[in-house]
């Protein structure tokens, strides 16, 4: 056992953890799927919106992409972004293997195509009506999609949140990416709550897993209700 | 400040909606486009309000055909235009926000800025504000509410305030009380009336004739893929030349 | 960065009995300035495999090692196949592990250098306590496991291609037995050994395991031991003996050869060594030190059976 349960906080009755050692996978597991999140956010509504308006060739295969995309299993994606990362692959001169920058690549694959499937189904819903009204009064292309995301800020906070569940409790990738290291002195480095959890239960400790995946569940929970609050406080928010 | 029409053919595939339409209207009057649902009223106004380029023919905004200039150049004459549809269509967000979107998505760009920070300065004449608009249609103590918990009637005031607000040179109304109830519906008139007042040139589209009759200074009769008469609302409905137009303002089914 | 170099070298320099690899972390020293890859400069990458890290004693060895050099050790547990292969891709920059004939193969292709023998520890037979195939206090590992066989006992393998799996498809063989004409008894259960000892515990199932995970979660599970292995007097073949190698840096220029080669250094020394004997898990001894002998021990460095076909050097 790496770590000694006598040097804890006696919050609860064994403890199984040291402070620093569950603060840094927490961390690690924030940084890692919030930056994927972002970063797939940022991608995916431009491509929700010119797929969900825009007419071209392609467009039905796209869609199926999107689609095929929101399911795809996340060892094969780790596996792929292993490939393209390894000192081997196309990226390998970047140093990116058993890193943070590896894990945060392969959940953007893993996100992206769920925040923008949902995105997709949230504007392609705002009313064709609603758009010809911020065109008509005077907005440029650029106006009338802040207006379409505005309408369907309820679907698309639905999206990111969909995307973050996705990213946050997948454990394939970042294993296989991140390599689920920690320090020797406790502290992580790629070990995200997930992995921690399969570390945990690997090794017999079926109570310690069992305590780290109710902080998941607590963390899934927290962030929800804050994107729930923004997305209600968006309310009375800003077109610009 | 005339917005004219000029020997539009337009149509989607094989489908023919105009063959050599034309219509104006300038500053301080109401034109009446007439014609039963399905001819293209529509059609005509979205023409007018340069959501599509024509097929063959042009519309010109102070003699300057609006196809052929930059889209940067295009959206200052769309901005000088305001439209109301026959559905409310407003955005999820309070009435005050609906009825000063105009206004902000102007506010974008730097030299409209300016125009805005001198509106504001002029705020004092009551012109090209919002609140002042809401006050056309009666809904100025309805402002901070949602636009959601307005009746349907409510909404297309608040609808034709939003047109209003950034006092728009021309302002394309489709069927805007074909929902309506009478209370409604004449509070709309009455805030027609007064941008005509105001120097706004106005071109509704009705399939209610007693309406053009009671607000248009012209009505344009829309029939088959022409207009087939335009002329004073008072030769049109008293005096047709055409005979269809007579027909048709009879009540009489002509196809 | 070069006055660390200095220190790395000085300290290397100090510590006993580094052998062969000392000598080649001076050599790659002054070969790595040209090129030294800016990211993981202070980063060394070891994969391992889970017996290994499960157990706690590589976080015990490497923070003496992390402080003494400023650096920082990323392990990745992985099985003794993955590790290898990780490393073949140059994603690591020294593997430990412990299947002889694995790393033999590794080196042959040129992947690994200066191989060094580390440690031991045995494979143990475990299964239920009531040991439904009468196996228990057999000495002869080959009569064990027919008996499981003949008895269809359920079995739980790693399936994974670790150096544990290995030697498990190695003892069948040599008792004559074909894994792959076995019944459903014989499980594929694909995971790390705290995973297999867990299904195995759940099942009632026998299963092969490393005597340091096994002392590690004994309290975990309900499994005894019933084949010890050559550490409790039991057979040879239950030997389980880990060696530490290094990523050829002429294959993969941009490992982290120096470090590697200071890590394999200071975990062979006479420090490195104690640490690896010292270290205990429910009163119990995990691995024995192997690397310090003051007999030679060629055979370490090289492929086994190498010596023969290249006499004439």
């Amino acid at each position: 056992m790496p770590l000694e349960p006598d040097t804890l906080t006696p919050l609860l009755i064994d403890f199984p953890f040291e402070w620093n050692y569950i603060r840094s996978i927490i961390y690690v597991s924030l940084y890692v799927s919030l930056t994927a999140v972002v970063l797939s956010t940022l991608f995916s509504l431009p491509v929700a919106l010119l797929v969900g308006f825009k007419d071209f060739r392609g467009k039905t295969l796209l869609t199926s992409i999107i689609n095929t995309g929101m399911g795809f299993p996340s060892v094969v994606v780790g596996l792929v972004v292993l490939f393209a990362v390894s000192n081997q692959g196309p990226l390998g001169s970047f140093d990116l293997v058993f890193t943070t920058e590896a894990m945060i690549m392969s959940q953007f694959i893993l996100a992206a195509p769920v925040i923008t499937g949902v995105s997709l189904a949230a504007v392609s819903s705002v009313e064709q009506n609603v758009r010809d009204a911020a065109y008509a009064m005077g907005g440029t292309k650029t106006d009338v999609a802040l207006v379409t995301i505005k309408e369907a800020r309820y679907g698309i906070a639905t999206a990111v949140l969909a995307g973050f569940g996705r990213a946050i409790s997948e454990v394939g990738s970042v294993l296989i990416v991140g390599g689920n290291i920690a320090s020797s002195d406790g502290t992580s480095v790629t070990r995200t709550i997930t992995t921690a959890i399969q570390l945990e239960a690997r090794q017999g400790r079926f109570e310690t897993a069992m305590i780290l995946g109710a902080i998941l569940v607590v963390l899934v929970l927290i962030v929800n209700a804050i994107v729930v609050r923004l997305g209600n406080g968006g309310g009375g928010g800003r077109y610009e | 400040m005339t917005l004219e029409a000029i020997d539009v053919h337009h149509g989607y595939g094989t489908e023919t909606v105009f063959e050599g339409v034309s219509l104006s209207v300038s500053p301080g009057e109401v034109v009446a486009i007439i014609g039963p649902s399905g001819v293209g009223k529509s059609t005509l106004l979205r023409l007018l309000a340069l959501f599509d380029a024509p097929n063959r023919g042009s519309i010109e905004y102070e003699n300057q055909a609006v196809w052929d200039v930059s889209e940067q150049r295009r959206l200052e004459y769309r901005r000088r235009i305001g439209m109301v549809f026959q559905e409310a269509s407003l955005f999820d967000a309070s009435v005050r926000r609906n009825a000063e979107y105009g206004l902000r998505v102007r506010r974008s760009w730097t030299d409209r800025l300016r125009h805005e920070l001198s509106s504001l300065v002029g705020k004092t004449n009551g012109t090209g504000d919002a609140i002042d608009a809401l006050e056309t249609v009666g809904l100025r103590e309805q402002a901070d509410q949602d636009a959601s918990s307005l009746s349907g009637g409510e909404a297309q005031r608040v609808a034709f305030a939003r047109a209003l607000a950034y006092e728009p040179d021309i302002l394309l109304l489709d069927e805007p009380t074909s929902d309506l109830d009478p209370r409604n519906t004449a509070v709309i008139e009455d805030a027609i009336l007064e941008a005509r007042r105001r120097g706004i040139g106005v071109v509704i589209a009705t399939h209610d004739m007693h309406q053009a009759e009671r607000i248009a200074d012209r009505v344009a009769v829309l029939l088959g893929n022409d207009i087939i008469e335009v002329g004073n609302t008072e030769t049109v409905f008293e005096n047709p030349t055409d005979e269809r137009t007579r027909k048709f303002i009879e009540g009489e089914l002509i196809y | 960065m070069e006055i660390q170099r200095r220190g790395l070298v000085a300290a290397i320099g100090s510590s006993a009995a580094v052998g062969l690899a000392g000598c080649a972390a001076l050599a790659g020293d002054t070969g790595d300035n040209e090129n030294s890859p800016e990211i993981s400069g202070e980063t060394l990458t070891l994969t391992t495999t889970t017996s290994t890290y499960d157990t706690g004693l590589l976080d015990e060895l490497n923070a003496p090692f992390e402080d003494r050099y400023g650096v920082t050790v990323d392990t990745v547990a992985q099985g003794t196949g993955a590790a290898l292969e990780t490393a073949r891709n140059g994603d690591s920059d020294v593997v430990m592990v412990h299947a002889r004939s694995l790393e033999d193969e590794f080196m042959d292709e040129g992947y690994g250098v200066n191989r060094r023998d580390l440690m031991f520890n045995d494979f143990v037979l475990v299964g239920p306590p009531d040991d439904p195939g009468g196996i228990s206090g057999e000495t002869d590992i080959e009569t064990a496991l027919t008996e499981i066989s003949e008895a269809e006992s359920e079995f739980v393998s790693r399936g994974d291609n670790s150096g544990t799996h290995t030697k498990e498809l190695e003892l069948w063989d040599t008792a004559g037995l074909t894994v792959e004409a076995f019944g459903e008894w014989y499980i594929d259960g694909g995971g790390g050994m705290g995973e297999i000892l867990n299904q195995a515990s759940m099942q009632d199932a026998y299963t092969l395991s490393d005597r340091g995970t096994f002392i590690d979660m004994q309290s975990e599970i309900n499994l005894d031991i019933h084949v010890q292995g050559p550490v409790e007097g039991g057979p040879e073949p239950l030997m389980n003996p880990y060696g530490i190698v290094a990523v050829n840096p002429a294959v993969h220029d941009h490992v982290e050869y120096d470090l590697a080669m200071a890590y394999i250094g200071y975990i062979t020394s006479i420090e490195g060594q104690e640490i690896i004997e010292e270290y205990t898990s429910e009163g119990e001894q995990l691995f024995f030190a192997e690397a310090l002998s003051e007999e030679p021990n060629f055979q370490q460095y090289v492929p086994e059976g190498w010596e023969s076909s290249n006499s004439d050097e």
